[in-house]
Formats: C-alpha cells, sequence, structure tokens
C-alpha cells in the first residue's frame, strides 16, 4: 500500500501532500521535513530510491523523481513494487503536464486543489486506481465541468498563474 | 475548481511573497483569524452573515492549504465537514477531499455525515458516487464499514454501474476490509473474484487484482480458483499484449496490473496444477528473456518493474534450478549495470534470492562486484551492497568480505558507520576461520570505530580468549601493540587493561612487556578514563601484583600508592576494589588463591548475535539471511570444553511416540494431551545466557569455579518441560550444548501440508534438511526421503529407523551412516496397505553433528487418503449402492458438531485434496455435498466408499456425515478422517503440539494451506 504522496520543491516547500494512513499535523511536518532532508543531499544520477525506515517505520520504501525544481516523493510498503511505483510518479508527472500543457512549479502552487482532484483519480486510498493518463485526463475533464455548470465566475487557470508569476 | 477562486489564489501568492518563515507564520495566522471569524460569525448570526457555499469552500481550501504547509488548523472541521451535504458538485467535492486529508477515522464529526454519504453511494449521481467512495476509501472506519461495505460491494458487482465507479469500489472495499475485516463480509466472494478477474476493463481489473491481493494475503485457501484465472491475465498482457493502447505504458501491457497479478499469486502457497504451472512458466520464461536494457529511462523502469516481479515469482515457486541460474544470471549482469536503479534492485534481489539453496555458490561468483558497488557513490546501493555481503558471507569468504567491510569502515560516512561495525562483528563471531583472525577484526574494529562496538562486543573477546589458552599470548600480545597508539579509544583501554592484566604475565619475556613496562603503558590512561574503565584497571594492576614472580618492591609501591588513592573516591564501586585490592595484596602468597586466573566461561549465547536476531525483522531477505547463517555457522567460536550438568537428560522422556490404537470407541476428541511427534525440544538458552556477563567480568570477588547460575537455571527449565505439560512446544532435550539444535519450521505444519501433497520439505534443521517425495499406485506406495547435510562438515552416526503401524508393510532401503558435507543421500522405502487405519508410520531419525545429538521422531505421511484414489459415480451407481447398505457398521452417519466454517466449495476444496471425487448435482439439494472413492488395499483390493455431507446454512458449525462403504473398519476411519479435517480446533489450543486429536491428524488449522489446486 501506498502510504503517502509528496510533492515538494528543492527547497523542502510542500506542494502536494497527502497520507493515506492519519498522521497529526505536527507529525507531517517533520516527516516532510526529514524526507527533504534525505533527497537535499542526494546528487543527481544516483537511484530513485531512499531507505525511508528510520523516518516512517519498518517496512517501508521511497522512490522519487527530481524533475526541474520539483521532487515526487511516493512513500510505500514492501507490498508494491519499487518500479511500478517510478512509473507511477512519471503517470502522475505526464497527467500534470497534460493537463497544465508544460507543467512548472507554479501551476502546481496555484492549483494545488486540482492537484488533489488528479492525485484522487490515481491513488484511491493508498491503491493504484487508474494508470492510464488517458482515463484520468477524461475523469478531470469531467470534474472540470461540473465545475464550470455549477460555478459560473471562473478564470483560466494559465492565466491566474501567470499574472502571479510575473 | 479553486483556481477560480481569487481569494485562494491571492493568499498563496502573499504566502510565496513572504521573505522568511516569520512572515509566513504572521499571514497564515492573520488569515486563520480571518475564516475563522466568519465562520463563528456565521454560527451566531446565520441569517445577517451567513457564508455562501462559495465562501465556505474558498475558506476550507485555506485551511487545508495552511495545513499543508505545516500548521495547525483546530477550527472548521464541522463546515468541511458539513460542505458533503452541499447538494451542488463543487462544494461537495471540496467537502469531500478537505474531509479526507484533515480528519482521521476516529472523528466525531464524521459520525454526522454517515447518512448523506450513504445517500450518495447508493444514490444515481455517479459523480457523487466516486466522491463518497474515496473519502470512504481514504478514512472510512468502523462505522462506515458496518453501514456501507454492502453497497460498496454491489457496487463493485453492477453490471450497470460505468468503470470509473466500479474501480473505485473495488478498492474502497478493499481498504474497508483491511481495517475492519469482520465487518465486512467476504462469504462466498471467491467466485465473485473469480468472475471479476474475467473483466475487460483495465482499470477495473487493475483494482480487481489489488483487492484479490488484499484478500489472499487473509485466506489464500478460498480463493485457488483464482490462480488459473491470474495466469490467464498474465498471458493476456505479457504474451498477447491484448491491452488498448492507452494502458500501453512505454510499449509494456500496463506494467501495473502485471506486477500487481504476479504478486497476487505469490500469495498462494505453491501452484500444483501442471497445466496452470505450466502455462505460468511459459510466461514467466518469456518475460526473463524478453527484457533488455534500453535508453530510455521510463520503458527501463517499466519493463524491470515487470521483471523484477517476475524473478520474485519464480523464486517463490521454486522453479527448476535451470531458471533459477537463469535468474542469478540475469541479476549478475543488472548489478553492474550503468541505470543505477536497476543495479540498486538487482543488489536487493540477490540478496532475497540467498533464500533459495543451491544457488549461492553462483552468487558467490559476482562478489567482486559486489564488493566494488560497496563504494558505489550512491548510498542506497551501498546499503544493499552492505546488506548482500552480509548475506551472502560464510566460512569460505568471511575473511575476504569481513575485510573489506573493515576496509570500508574508514571511509564510510557516519550515518553507515554504526550498521558496519556491527554487521563486521557479527559476522567475524559467526565465520571466523580461526580464533586469532577474530580477535584481530574485533581490536580493528574498536580502534577504527570504538563509538559503535558496544561493551557486548568486547565482553565476547574477552570470553573466547579465556576459554582458549591457545589464544591467549597472541590476544595479550596484541593489546601490548595497541595500548602503544596515540589517541586511543576508551573500549580499547578497557580490553588492553583486562587482557593485559589476565595474562600479560605470559609475555614476560618479550621486549617491552616486562610487569614494569605494561603496568606504566597502562597507568598512562588512567587520569584519563572514565570511572568504569578506572575501575578494571584496578582489577588488572591487582593480577599485575599477583603474577609477578618474584615480586617487584617498586611496582608494588606504585601500585598500592593508586590503591590508597582511590581508597576514598566517590564512585563506591571504584572504592571498594581499592581497599579490598590493598588489603588482599598484602597477603603475600595468600593472594595466588584469590586472584587466580578466570575461570572459563560457560558457553553462552552471543549477546551480539542475539541482537542481530531481533534486529533482523522478518522482511524475506533477512530471514534469509537468518536462515543461512544457521546453516553455515562456524564452529571455530565453540570454545567451551564443559558438557552442561544437563547435558544428557534422558532421551526417554521425551519418546512422546505414541501409537494410536485402533480403537473403535475411541472418539478422536478424547485423547487429548497427546502431544505432536518429533519435535525437538527447545531449551532456550537465552535467558540464562549473559545476564551475568557483566559481572563475571567486572565483578572483583568472581574468583570461584564457573558461575552456576545459568546451568541450574537452564536445567530447571529442562525438566519443567515435562512430556505432559500441555502449552510446551514439543520437545526433546537433545542437547543443551552449544549448538544446541532447534527444529527449522513447524514439524507439525510440515506433515499436515505432506498430508495433502506428495513433495516437501518433511524436517529441518540448521545441518539437515529431509525432503520427502511420494508416488501412490493403487495400495502400493514408494516414498522416497532426502537426507540433505547442509554443512560443509559431515553428519555422523546417521540413523533411520522405521516404526510401522500394524496396517503397512514398509521397507526402507539401507541408509548410509555417514552424510558428506552438503551431500544429499536418497533413501527409497517402499510401502504396502493392508488395511484401513489412521495411525501413521514413524520416522526415528538420529545424527551427530559435533558434540550435538540430534534425534527426532517423524510421522511419515503415508495416510490413509493416500490410498483413495477419486472415482466419480453416476446417479444410477451410485443410489442402488447407497441402498444396498442399510446401517451401521457398514454405513455409518454422524452429527458433526464444531465444524470449521467452511463454504461449500471450500469443503469440496478440501474433499478434492483428500481425494474424493466431488459427484454434482446427484443431490437435489445445494447444501449438501456427495463424494466418491476408491480405497485400495491388499487385502480388499479396491473398495468403493461413499460420503454424503449435509450441511445448514443458518448453523455452518454443524453438518450431518454419513460414510458407506462394504468394509465396516474402512467406513468407521474414513469417516473418523473426514471428521478430523472438518472439525476446528479450540481458539485457545495454544501450541500445534498440545491439540486434542488423534496424532496423525494434520492440525485442521493449518491444513487447508496446502490445498492443491482443482483440477
Amino acid at each position: 500500500m501506498i502510504r503517502a504522496v509528496m510533492v515538494m520543491n528543492t527547497q523542502g516547500k510542500p506542494r502536494l501532500v497527502r497520507f493515506y494512513e492519519f498522521q497529526p499535523p505536527e507529525k507531517q511536518k517533520e516527516l516532510i521535513r526529514s524526507v527533504y532532508g534525505a533527497l537535499s543531499s542526494r546528487a543527481d544520477n544516483v537511484s530513485s530510491f531512499v531507505q525511508a525506515d528510520k523516518i516512517f517505520g519498518q517496512d517501508t520504501r521511497l522512490v522519487y523523481k527530481h524533475l526541474a525544481t520539483l521532487y515526487f516523493v511516493f512513500v510505500f510498503d514492501s507490498s508494491e513494487n519499487e518500479l511500478a511505483m517510478l512509473d507511477l510518479i512519471q503517470v502522475f508527472v505526464e497527467t500534470l503536464d497534460r493537463c497544465f500543457k508544460n507543467v512548472c512549479e507554479l501551476d502546481l502552487v496555484f492549483n494545488f486543489s486540482k492537484l488533489h482532484s488528479i492525485l484522487d483519480e490515481i491513488i484511491f486510498a493508498g491503491h493504484v486506481l487508474e494508470t492510464s493518463s488517458e482515463q484520468v485526463m477524461k475523469a478531470i475533464e469531467e470534474i472540470a465541468r461540473l465545475e464550470k455548470t455549477a460555478n459560473p465566475i471562473s478564470i483560466v487557470a494559465k492565466s491566474v498563474s501567470g499574472r502571479l508569476g510575473r | 475548481m479553486a483556481s477560480t477562486m481569487r481569494g485562494l489564489s491571492v493568499f498563496i501568492s502573499d504566502i510565496r511573497n513572504c521573505q522568511n518563515k516569520e512572515q509566513e507564520r504572521l499571514r497564515v495566522d492573520k488569515e486563520l483569524g480571518h475564516v475563522r471569524t466568519r465562520f463563528k460569525n456565521e454560527k451566531v448570526f446565520p441569517k445577517k452573515q451567513g457564508l455562501t457555499p462559495y465562501e465556505k469552500k474558498k475558506y476550507v481550501w485555506k485551511m487545508l492549504y495552511i495545513y499543508m504547509l505545516g500548521y495547525d488548523v483546530d477550527f472548521g472541521h464541522m463546515e468541511a465537514v458539513s460542505l458533503i451535504s452541499a447538494p451542488k458538485y463543487p462544494e461537495k467535492q471540496v467537502g469531500y477531499i478537505v474531509t479526507s486529508c484533515l480528519l482521521n477515522e476516529n472523528h466525531d464529526f464524521l459520525r454526522m455525515v454517515v447518512n448523506t454519504v450513504r445517500n450518495d453511494i447508493v444514490g444515481r449521481n455517479e459523480t457523487f458516487q466516486c466522491l463518497a467512495l474515496t473519502m470512504v476509501g481514504n478514512i472510512g472506519g468502523r462505522e462506515f464499514a458496518e453501514s456501507l461495505a454492502p453497497d460498496v460491494q454491489k457496487l463493485l458487482v453492477s453490471s450497470s454501474c460505468r468503470p470509473l465507479v466500479r474501480k473505485k469500489a473495488a478498492l474502497c472495499l478493499l481498504r474497508l476490509f483491511r481495517k475492519n475485516p469482520d465487518v465486512v463480509n467476504i462469504d462466498g466472494w471467491s467466485d465473485r473474484m473469480a468472475q471479476l478477474l474475467d473483466e475487460r476493463d483495465l482499470g477495473v481489473l487493475t483494482s480487481a487484482m489489488s483487492l484479490l491481493v488484499s484478500l489472499v494475503s487473509n485466506n489464500a485457501d478460498a480463493y485457488w480458483n483464482c490462480v488459473p484465472k491470474c495466469v490467464k491475465v498474465l498471458e493476456r498482457l505479457a504474451r498477447n499484449h491484448d491491452v488498448p493502447q492507452e494502458y500501453t505504458y512505454y510499449g509494456i501491457p500496463s506494467p501495473w496490473l502485471q506486477v500487481k497479478t504476479m504478486r497476487a499469486l505469490q500469495y498462494f502457497p505453491t501452484i500444483e496444477d501442471p497445466n496452470t504451472r505450466r502455462s505460468l512458466f511459459e510466461v514467466l520464461q518469456r518475460i526473463l528473456m524478453g527484457t533488455d536494457v534500453v535508453k530510455n529511462v521510463n520503458k527501463n523502469n517499466a519493463s524491470h518493474a515487470v521483471l523484477f516481479e517476475a524473478l520474485a515469482l519464480v523464486m517463490h515457486l521454486d522453479a527448476e534450478k535451470e531458471m533459477m541460474s537463469q535468474c542469478v544470471a540475469l541479476l549478475g549482469k543488472f548489478i553492474s549495470v550503468r541505470e543505477p536503479n536497476i543495479r540498486y534492485l538487482g543488489l536487493e534481489n540477490m540478496t532475497r534470492m540467498l533464500m533459495v539453496t543451491d544457488v549461492q555458490d553462483v552468487i558467490k561468483r559476482h562478489q567482486a562486484q559486489i564488493i566494488t558497488s560497496l563504494k558505489d557513490p550512491d548510498i542506497s546501493i551501498r546499503r544493499r551492497s552492505l546488506d548482500l555481503l552480509y548475506g551472502m558471507c560464510d566460512i569460505t569468504n568471511a575473511k575476504d568480505i569481513v575485510e573489506e567491510l573493515l576496509q570500508y569502515l574508514s571511509t564510510a560516512e557516519f550515518a553507515m558507520r554504526e550498521e558496519l561495525a556491527l554487521k563486521a562483528a557479527i559476522l567475524a563471531e559467526k565465520f571466523a576461520p580461526d580464533l586469532s583472525w577474530y580477535v584481530d577484526v574485533i581490536l580493528q574494529l574498536i580502534d577504527k570505530a570504538g563509538d559503535f562496538v558496544s561493551d557486548d562486543i568486547w565482553y565476547r573477546v574477552v570470553q573466547f580468549v579465556t576459554n582458549n589458552e591457545d589464544l591467549q599470548p597472541y590476544a595479550a600480545a596484541k593489546a601490548r601493540v595497541y595500548l602503544d597508539k596515540p589517541a586511543l579509544h576508551e573500549t580499547m583501554v578497557k580490553v588492553g587493561a583486562y587482557l593485559l592484566g589476565e595474562y600479560g604475565h605470559l609475555l614476560a619475556r618479550r621486549p617491552g612487556c616486562s610487569p614494569k613496562e605494561l603496568f606504566t603503558v597502562i597507568n598512562e590512561k588512567l587520569p584519563t578514563v572514565s570511572p568504569p574503565t578506572v575501575a578494571i584497571l584496578l582489577s588488572s594492576y591487582a593480577k599485575m601484583l599477583m603474577h609477578t614472580h618474584p615480586p617487584d618492591p617498586e611496582l608494588q609501591d606504585q601500585i598500592w600508592a593508586i590503591f590508597r588513592k582511590y581508597e576514598g573516591y566517590i564512585d563506591v564501586e571504584i572504592q571498594q576494589r581499592a581497599v579490598e585490592y590493598f588489603a588482599l595484596s598484602r597477603k603475600g602468597a595468600a593472594l595466588m588463591d584469590v586472584l587466580a586466573e578466570m575461570p572459563k566461561f560457560p558457553e553462552r549465547q552471543s549477546a551480539l548475535l542475539r541482537k542481530a536476531e531481533d534486529i533482523e525483522a522478518d522482511t524475506a531477505e533477512q530471514s534469509a539471511t537468518r536462515l543461512r547463517n544457521q546453516q553455515q555457522t562456524s564452529n571455530a567460536l565453540v570454545v567451551t570444553d564443559q558438557i552442561p550438568a544437563n547435558g544428557s537428560l534422558p532421551v526417554g522422556q521425551l519418546s512422546l511416540v505414541r501409537m494410536p490404537s485402533q480403537n473403535m470407541e475411541a472418539s478422536s476428541l478424547d485423547q487429548g494431551k497427546v502431544q505432536g511427534y518429533g519435535a525437538v525440544k527447545k531449551v532456550d538458552p537465552e535467558s540464562a545466557s549473559s545476564s551475568d556477563l557483566l559481572g563475571d567480568l567486572l565483578s572483583p570477588l568472581a574468583i570461584e569455579g564457573p558461575p552456576s547460575g545459568p546451568t541450574t537455571l537452564e536445567q530447571s527449565q529442562g525438566l519443567e518441560t515435562s512430556p505432559t505439560s500441555p502449552g510446551a512446544l514439543a520437545l526433546a532435550p537433545l542437547s543443551d550444548q552449544p549448538n544446541s539444535i532447534e527444529s527449522i519450521g513447524n514439524i507439525s505444519e510440515r506433515f499436515s501440508a505432506l498430508c495433502l501433497k506428495d513433495s516437501g520439505v518433511l524436517y529441518e534443521d540448521p545441518h539437515i534438511q529431509i525432503g520427502v517425495k511420494a508416488e501412490w499406485k493403487a495400495h502400493h506406495g514408494r516414498l522416497v526421503l532426502f537426507l540433505g547435510n547442509k554443512n560443509t562438515s559431515p553428519l555422523v552416526s546417521v540413523q533411520a529407523l522405521i516404526l510401522p503401524p500394524r496396517h503397512l508393510k514398509m521397507e526402507l532401503s539401507s541408509v548410509p551412516e555417514t552424510i558428506p558435507p552438503r551431500a544429499q543421500v536418497q533413501c527409497p522405502l517402499d510401502i504396502v496397505n493392508l488395511q484401513a487405519s489412521r495411525d501413521v508410520p514413524v520416522l526415528d531419525f538420529g545424527y551427530k553433528f559435533g558434540s550435538a545429538v540430534v534425534n527426532v521422531k517423524l510421522r511419515l505421511p503415508a495416510v490413509l487418503n493416500k490410498f483413495l484414489q477419486p472415482l466419480p459415480v453416476s446417479a444410477e451407481e451410485f443410489f442402488p449402492y447407497w441402498k444396498s447398505i442399510p446401517g451401521p457398521p457398514m454405513k455409518l452417519q454422524e452429527v458433526v458438531r464444531g465444524v470449521k466454517p467452511l463454504s461449500l466449495p471450500e469443503m469440496a476444496n478440501l474433499f478434492t485434496s483428500l481425494h474424493l471425487a466431488i459427484s454434482q448435482g446427484l443431490d437435489l439439494n445445494p447444501n449438501n455435498l456427495v463424494a466418491s472413492t476408491s480405497f485400495f488395499s491388499e487385502n480388499c483390493r479396491a473398495m468403493l466408499c461413499l460420503i454424503r455431507v449435509e450441511t445448514d446454512p443458518a448453523d455452518r458449525s454443524q453438518l450431518r456425515l454419513t460414510v458407506a462403504s462394504g468394509d465396516p473398519i474402512l467406513t468407521f476411519e474414513l469417516k473418523e478422517l473426514l471428521k478430523e479435517y472438518l472439525i476446528s480446533i479450540p481458539a485457545a489450543t495454544p501450541a500445534p503440539a498440545a491439540h486434542p486429536l488423534q496424532p496423525q491428524s494434520p492440525l485442521p488449522s493449518s491444513a487447508p494451506n496446502d490445498d492443491p489446486v482443482l483440477g
């Protein structure tokens, strides 16, 4: 089972945090800090695996991808296959890329609520829900349509982040 | 969506613009204050200052954002939860998502929405269904499970739901089941699961496969029918590439589904159906051979995800040796590729592979490459390499590996030093080819990483040196050399002072080793060490005085001066030593008696090894390591020469072998308190050992004979385990000596498993493995015993004696007296069945290894059901025969109570595994089961037996069992046999050995583990 999904930038600022087993806020903060500590000391071109049992307890593994200014981190237990988890990170990233057209950190910052929706279509309660990013996109578009029809005041996502990103 | 909320965006960009943490905190506090006020006002003046759903939504998102930044948000939970009940999608969505993130499953507020959630789930709106399922999956606690599980189950199998909903229902059910297995009713789900595996939609199929993994990990027996389906799924993906384009990931047909499917298969103990097995191996072979390392990283990851899972499955299935070697070869390739991820997993999987016997030698060929990985720039890879080296170490390569670790210790980063030091110490102790090497290694360890060398480690060195006279001058000389080094670790001062105090006089003739010189070099350290070390130094001075002949007045004055100086020392231990040593050393010759050399230590389990066992949790690779270590522990370090007083507890005490009589009256349940056969008594030396170690070493007055405490303790333990004591693990104090032998795995369970299959392991301990392979034909049987010596030294005085029951004729070919190192001896055993009986033959087996004598009594799986052959009968045959047998004694009927809760298909599986043919449709009542079989014996050749089971759907704990055959004895025995398999044991039964069934009855609880696949 997947225990946690974290997206944080290379300064350690969380951009998306999701625990599939409840953690009190203090603990969450500490975990994010420990993970950042473990990742920030790693060079490029090393493996995507980090020993995580000191941080998350026995029988936990951590894989991550370092893309531009972001770390994408999945924490899970031995019932999952490490490389398959790495693939799933890739699916998540590719989906974000489709969603935001050349996704960058700023997109994630201002659309963090949308990230939650996307993640919920890929991982469900700590288990792999969908692995086809086309299918995920379909679900996300449907959600967007529902929101639009229910809520006429809307600004296009890209323009907001663009405006604030100057 | 949130991006449409201007307020939220403004807030986020404010936070981004904060220059430091303090500013951020102020901004967050301001926002929290604002949100809090708005929420509060709404409660007070709902009309005037009520919030629009849009505002509520905005504030709730802000709360989540603040929460993510790591601030506690202790209000507003109610508002978040209440959004779940909002009629419109956007608010509802926010409510569900934020609630999932903020609240834990026991939160009171969740109760308020149970009904709303349920309405959303059973309602028609699919998007609402999805939201509700997601939240229930994420945080659904017991109440949700109780009220929603049946609805979720319905959604999953509903044909009218879209895949989008069904895949979520599958995973939601998984989570509810995982958290509250007692609440979710999954009876009869094996059929539904099998149907779900025919699903065409890959999203649903992936979720269903996860659900299967969860169900199977809970109870594999119930889902045998899914095995062929899983193999079909694999064939569909890996062989036929029959998947839609969108599920092809970098050219690989859904790697996740392939991986999950293979994972599910690993939860089944084995796959026996030859056709299924063959198909599966075909696919696995294709995966193993068809994967190459390519340029594209993502493609590599995906293809290797599948490949590594296939490797794990191959290992699990205990494939042919050829395929195993192929796997090792692949792994050997991986650990030298450039791609770090694959190198990492290659090392990790090689460590797992150590569990498989026979491949260790192949793995050893890669030792050089593995050692290179110890210098990899990536710490993750270095760790895996260390694990692997640790796991693959044995007597043959211990020197190389430990020296490599010592070398690495000097350059290793702090984070790894402790682990390195511990592992090096453990390996040195376990596999030392000779003791002087062991002493060298530990002294080097103390020198290079003294901080990480616990007291246990140096106590152990002292024990070995004390118990081995040859070693004493060597160790003392080594210690002398180290003491000359500058900046010594304090632990080194302790060991050095101790060794030189005890054995320094043995060096007297060497240059620089006169008593005075030794004293000077030790005494230099005195001003800088801590009190515990001072205490050791004082003892060491006293010993030196005693050993100096003729007495050296100058040395004596110096030492006395020190004793006097410490007479008033604040630490009581030191004060006492100083006073007593001073007084003693003035006694002159009498000193000799009091301060004589330390006696030998009784052998005790190494505290270090025990710690190592504690540390090693039971993940696969670690237990593999442990297993191997048990197999190959060096004998070099077994040093005691005394046999504990209780070493020869009469073996007769344990001859618990009890030949069950063929007593028709005795109910099987009455024969309680029979202990399982053939287990080896477990005398636990740990509890007695090493607790007093510190005392031995440090107590100044521990001068007389070996401490007797442990011995008597062990003895009393041994005696407590009397044959009738119910809870005791079945037992035989065969040896309390150094290598006290303990069986690996539960003997009783192994036997039970073999009752239902024809090959497997009958017995295993650290030195020997006894495998069994049997063939049955009518009333003849041929059972081959494979006696495998796991050691690098021979097993001697091997004895095997068969104690056959009356109804079997048995002939065992001769068993060699010696089994050469690492050799396997085959001993065929021919069996002829004369009559029906549930008695079992017993193999009385013994051997000697070193000073240990092992003797076990093992039940052999030549049981009644082996002489059955399933024989399906038609209605035309069945009824006339059934009616022709009117009643007792040839037809017996009994109402059996306390039956295990088995579904009918499960019961059918059980019967099939006992070689009974199930006749479908003969009995019109769907709650009944009719089966037939023919029994073979020399006396009556084939005899038809008919069985009918009538179950009560309202009370599954009882059923009526009727058995009919032409032979009263056969009828009775068969009925009793079936009863043993059907009856559940009371949960309170502590240990398998105390199980109150006839000894030959396999444990019902463990028996189904080995149900073969239904053919």
